[in-house]
């Protein structure tokens, strides 16, 4: 159930530092978030700025040094291994960036798997998966493997599994990564569609320009902290979102490309007619 | 059973069915040991034990039925006093001398040509018994006549069935070509087989004339057994006497004695190949889904129930490969002495049970280092493409 107040994934002064005195690496500095029902907030930012931390730590599998962090409006800040399992096993769903189905299991047993046991209850629980499967238009797949998907499907699956024990909050990591133009756009859709109609919290960790598209608020987090002051582009040879500021630049047509590196930087100026129209 | 723990058994077959088999030859392997053994115990101290005798007595020295290496006065001023003290006890019903001596003998076929045609050398255990008791004779026929008279014998169908001799049939022994007239149960003790003669006519075949191995002793239904036993033995320091049950034990112990530790260290190995083929296998099968492990406790799954999964395909293998096993056993077991006479088995109820729970204990030591494993896995590493 959400909080009074809509918030649903709360960080307060999150702070998270990896090693000891001498080794010291702040992965979170003092993070101040807040994810409402029915928003998608998008993170973003380059490499090791701290995005796994703070999706770990949102997730409930990973401690804060300091700071306190509410999911539903419960602390789970100091919650020990017996409790946490429960917090991401009722309040959280993930979708990751390679699926992660179980391989032996169908599309429906994937997603009547983690139900938990109020839920899975007879023919009850089988039900509410093939609802959540055909809302992912993947009625006619429920016995197939997940060798048998395609990525799209697959990602649909994930999703519905995520959504199984129906959730207030949903992380998803890199949720497009694996998929083509088309499946990714249809994957963006429908985590939106799950913020707006199911009154979710979604929390989308991505390097991915398109998804910006569904997007209600984007930050970036960069070194450990959130900055408002980044003014972004497009790579247009990865399509990744790149801060502009010190990144490697291009200019073509009289218009300044941004790359992710060096590297997307030399295949642009082989051919830069080829990316130029897919950027603009 | 869990949904999990099913699938991922199942949906590797192969691996199955190997995991499966190493379990089921461990447990056929144990199965057969077992029951050999319980064969052996049973043939070997059987026929001490189903005869009527209460008591033996032998000489000093001797202490079971095999190693008769017993010699005892069965006539002249000696014999006399022994059957005094022996009819002066009031608590026997019945007593009489008997014979046993290990011996070898051939079957002998005479061919038309009057030529004898020698068969198989036969390790026999010829025991030459008072018909008037019955006390030390055949325990039940089968075939022909119980009452050998003087070229006489009775043989055991251990014979029949390993060296084919049957009623009629000369066998060769001590010199002499013996009559067989009756077929009895009950005298088979791996090694050798009895052959039943009349105590009069053991005795003069072996020149033991005022001789004779054993006395055997029925007593009163209630007579005093142990009481008998101590009088015996402090009525002359060169008997000794023992009841059908110490008899019967010391007469195992002669055989199994040097079998056991034998029996006990392949047993041993038997359990260690079935513990490394369903350990191997299980924890393999644990690392490759490691992902998936971590999958299950990222979206909220406690380590209890990764550990239940495990185990439960554990137990499952075990409990597969122990109906393999078994049913192999009983499989073999039924046709095996038809190929192999020695290989004498007997799979008892309660050794099944025993194995179940070695299988058991098997698979629970087989799941006990991938469940290690399982909670040392870190669910963060799913964030990982």
């Amino acid at each position: 159930m959400a909080a009074s107040n809509g918030v649903i994934l709360g960080m307060d002064g999150v702070t998270k530092v990896y090693g000891s005195v001498d080794s010291a690496t702040v992965a979170l500095d003092n993070i101040q978030f807040n994810a409402n029902a029915g928003e998608v907030v998008v993170i973003m930012g380059p490499s090791g700025a701290g995005k796994t931390t703070f999706l770990t730590i949102a997730g409930a599998l990973l401690q804060p040094t300091s700071g306190t962090v509410t999911i539903s409006g419960q602390d789970i800040t100091n919650m020990g291994e017996k409790g946490l399992p429960d917090v991401r096993r009722e309040k959280i769903g993930f979708v990751f960036q390679s699926f992660n189905l179980l391989e032996s299991l169908s599309a429906l047993e994937n997603v009547m798997l983690v139900m938990t046991k109020d839920r899975a209850h007879g023919e009850a629980g089988k039900n509410r998966a093939k609802e959540l499967m055909s809302i992912m238009g993947l009625n006619n797949r429920l016995n197939s493997l997940p060798k048998n998907l395609s990525g799209g499907e697959k990602q649909r699956v994930a999703i519905a599994r995520a959504l199984a024990n129906n959730p207030d909050l949903i992380l998803a990591d890199e949720p497009t990564a694996n998929l083509d133009a088309k499946r990714g756009r249809e994957v963006m859709l429908l985590l939106r569609q799950i913020a707006y109609e199911m009154h979710k919290a979604v929390v989308i960790v991505s390097h991915d320009h398109r998804i910006r598209e569904v997007a209600s608020r984007i930050v970036w987090l960069e070194d450990g902290t959130f900055r408002s002051d980044v003014e972004t582009a497009k790579d247009p040879v990865c399509s990744r979102v790149v801060e502009v500021a010190g990144a490697p630049q291009v200019e073509h047509i009289g218009v300044l490309f941004y790359f992710c590196g060096e590297q997307c930087q030399k295949i642009f100026q082989a051919t830069p007619e080829k990316f130029s129209d897919a950027a603009a | 059973m869990l949904l999990v723990a099913r699938k991922n058994l199942f949906a590797e077959r192969t691996r199955l069915a190997i995991s499966v088999g190493g379990v089921a030859l461990s447990v056929l392997l144990i199965m057969l040991l077992l029951s050999l053994y319980r064969g052996w115990d049973e043939k070997v101290g059987g026929f001490v034990e189903d005869s009527e005798v209460d008591v033996w007595i032998a000489s000093e020295g001797a202490k079971d039925f095999l190693a008769a290496a017993s010699l005892l006065p069965a006539g002249g001023q000696e014999g006399q006093t022994a059957a005094s003290f022996l009819d002066s006890q009031p608590d026997i019903e019945a007593w009489s001398p008997l014979v046993v001596r290990q011996m070898e003998g051939v079957k002998v076929e005479i061919e038309d040509d009057g030529e004898e045609k020698i068969g198989k050398e036969m390790n026999l255990q010829f025991i030459g018994y008072d018909q008037a008791t019955g006390l030390g004779g055949p325990l039940e026929i089968v075939d022909g006549e119980g009452d050998p008279t003087g070229d006489e014998v009775v043989v055991d169908e251990a014979l029949r069935k390993r060296y084919g001799v049957g009623v009629g049939d000369l066998v060769k022994a001590g010199g002499t070509n013996w009559t067989v007239t009756g077929v009895s149960t009950g005298g088979d003790f791996v090694a050798t087989q009895t052959v039943f003669v009349s105590h009069e006519r053991a005795q003069a075949a072996l020149s033991m004339d005022e001789k004779t191995t054993f006395v055997v002793v029925k007593m009163k239904p209630d007579g005093d057994v142990p009481g008998f036993v101590e009088t015996v033995e402090s009525a002359d320091p060169r008997f000794v006497a023992f009841t059908r049950e110490e008899f019967a034990a010391n007469t195992r112990e002669r055989i199994l004695s040097n079998v056991i530790p034998i029996l006990l260290m392949v047993l041993g190995l038997a359990f260690i190949v079935g513990l490394a083929v369903s350990g191997l296998t299980i924890y393999t099968a644990t690392v490759e889904k490691q992902r998936e492990y971590g999958i299950l406790k990222a979206v909220g799954f406690k380590n209890s129930f990764l550990y239940r999964v495990v185990l439960e395909q554990s137990l499952v293998t075990g409990v597969l490969g122990f109906s393999v096993g078994v049913g192999l056993t009983i499989f073999i077991t039924l046709f095996a002495s038809d190929f192999v006479p020695q290989f004498v088995t007997y799979v008892r109820p309660v050794d099944i049970a025993f194995v179940a729970a070695v299988t058991l204990v098997m698979s629970a030591i087989a799941a006990y280092i991938p469940v290690r494993r399982l909670a040392s896995i870190d669910p963060v590493a799913v964030f990982k493409a």
